[in-house]
C-alpha cells in the first residue's frame, strides 16, 4: 500500500471559483460582503434599510439566497438597485459557483458594493468562500445570547456582528452586554453594531464601517463609498 | 447539515487525484476535519458510506482525523500496490 499526500482543501473546487471571483471583484474595486444569520435574524430587513439609505446612483447590487421563492428579491428590488434571487432548491448554503452564475450580467457597470445575503443558516454557509471581502453575521435580540458560543465558526470568521431588532429589547429577555461578551470571547476583534430597522438606530455606524472597510480597497471603491457615506450622513 | 455535499466533494476530489496515478486504485482516503469547520465527522462518514458504494471508487475506506481549527482538508490517499506486470 502506498500513501500519497494530497493536502488540499476538500472544497478546493469551490475555493478555486471563489479565488477567481475575488480577483474579478478586486480588479473592479468592488467591496463584497457575505451576510450570514439564522432564518428570521433580520438579514433581508437589514439590507433593505441599507439600500434605502444609499443614494440611487450608488453602484450597488444584491444577490439573495433562499431554498425557495423569490420573496426576498422582490422586497430588495424596491430600492432600485439590481437584485437577483439565488434559489438553492434545498441546498443549505450558497457556494461560489452559484454566485459566479448569478453575478453574470447583473450590473452593466463595475460595482462599488456587492451585498450577498446567504441562506438562513449559521453553520453551512461558514464553510463556503464566496470570494467576499468580509463575512457579516446577523444576530437578532429574539435569539439566545449564547449563539456565538453555540456556533463559534461563523462568529470567528465574521468581521462584523450586526445585533438586529434592538427596538424589541424592552420586550424580550435578551442581555445585549452578555451577547457582546460571548461574541468577543470567540472573536476579540469582531466589530459589533446594534441596529433597528424601524427606528434606523445604528445605521450611521454601519455606513461608517462600510466606508472605512471600502478604504482598504483599491482607490475606486474607496472614493465612491466614502463620498456616498458622507452624503448619507448629511441627510 | 451540508455533509452530503462534503462527502460528494470528497469523492470528486479522489477521482480527480487518481487521474495522476493511471491504472491505480484508491483503497483509503484520509481527511482532516477541524472542530470549528462546522462539519460533523460522523455525519460525513454516514453520507460517504451511502454514496461511495454506488460509485466507481467502491470499495474505498474513509479515515477522519480531528483537528483544532477550521480545517476541512483532503490529507492523503492510499493507493493499492501497482499490479506486477505478468
Amino acid at each position: 500500500m502506498t500513501q500519497v499526500p494530497v493536502e488540499k482543501k476538500i472544497l478546493s473546487e469551490n475555493q478555486r471559483i471563489a479565488a477567481g471571483l475575488r480577483e474579478g471583484l478586486e480588479a473592479a474595486g468592488t467591496l463584497s460582503l457575505n451576510f450570514i444569520g439564522s432564518p428570521g435574524a433580520g438579514k433581508t430587513a437589514f439590507l433593505e434599510k441599507t439600500l434605502s439609505l444609499l443614494p440611487r446612483d450608488a453602484r450597488v447590487a444584491v444577490l439573495t439566497g433562499d431554498l425557495q421563492t423569490t420573496n426576498d428579491a422582490v422586497r430588495l428590488a424596491r430600492y432600485g438597485f439590481p437584485v437577483r434571487q439565488i434559489t438553492t432548491v434545498g441546498a443549505c448554503h450558497l457556494d461560489a459557483r452559484m454566485v459566479e452564475e448569478h453575478l453574470e450580467g447583473l450590473a452593466a457597470q463595475p460595482l462599488d458594493l456587492l451585498l450577498i445575503e446567504n441562506v438562513g443558516n449559521l453553520v453551512c454557509p461558514t464553510s463556503y468562500d464566496l470570494g467576499e471581502d468580509a463575512k457579516v453575521v446577523v444576530l437578532s435580540v429574539c435569539e439566545g445570547e449564547d449563539k456565538p458560543l453555540k456556533y463559534p465558526g461563523i462568529f470567528r470568521k465574521a468581521e462584523v456582528m450586526i445585533l438586529s431588532k434592538t427596538d424589541l429589547l424592552p420586550y424580550v429577555p435578551f442581555d445585549a452586554a452578555l451577547a457582546r461578551r460571548n461574541a468577543r470571547e470567540i472573536n476579540p476583534a469582531i466589530e459589533i453594531i446594534e441596529t433597528s430597522f424601524p427606528t434606523g438606530a445604528g445605521f450611521d455606524q454601519w455606513l461608517g464601517w462600510l466606508a472605512s472597510r471600502a478604504a482598504r480597497k483599491p482607490a475606486k471603491a474607496r472614493a465612491a463609498l466614502s463620498e456616498r457615506a458622507m452624503a448619507v450622513s448629511e441627510i | 447539515m451540508h455533509e452530503m455535499g462534503i462527502a460528494a466533494s470528497v469523492l470528486e476530489a479522489v477521482g480527480k487525484e487518481l487521474t495522476r496515478y493511471p491504472g491505480r486504485r484508491a483503497v483509503k482516503v484520509g481527511l482532516r476535519i477541524g472542530e470549528l469547520a462546522g462539519v460533523d465527522a460522523e455525519s460525513v462518514r454516514f453520507c460517504f458510506d451511502v454514496i461511495v458504494k454506488d460509485s466507481a471508487l467502491a470499495p474505498l475506506e474513509l479515515s477522519i482525523e480531528p483537528a483544532a481549527g477550521d480545517e476541512l482538508d483532503f490529507a492523503y490517499l492510499e493507493l493499492e500496490e501497482e499490479a506486477i506486470p505478468a
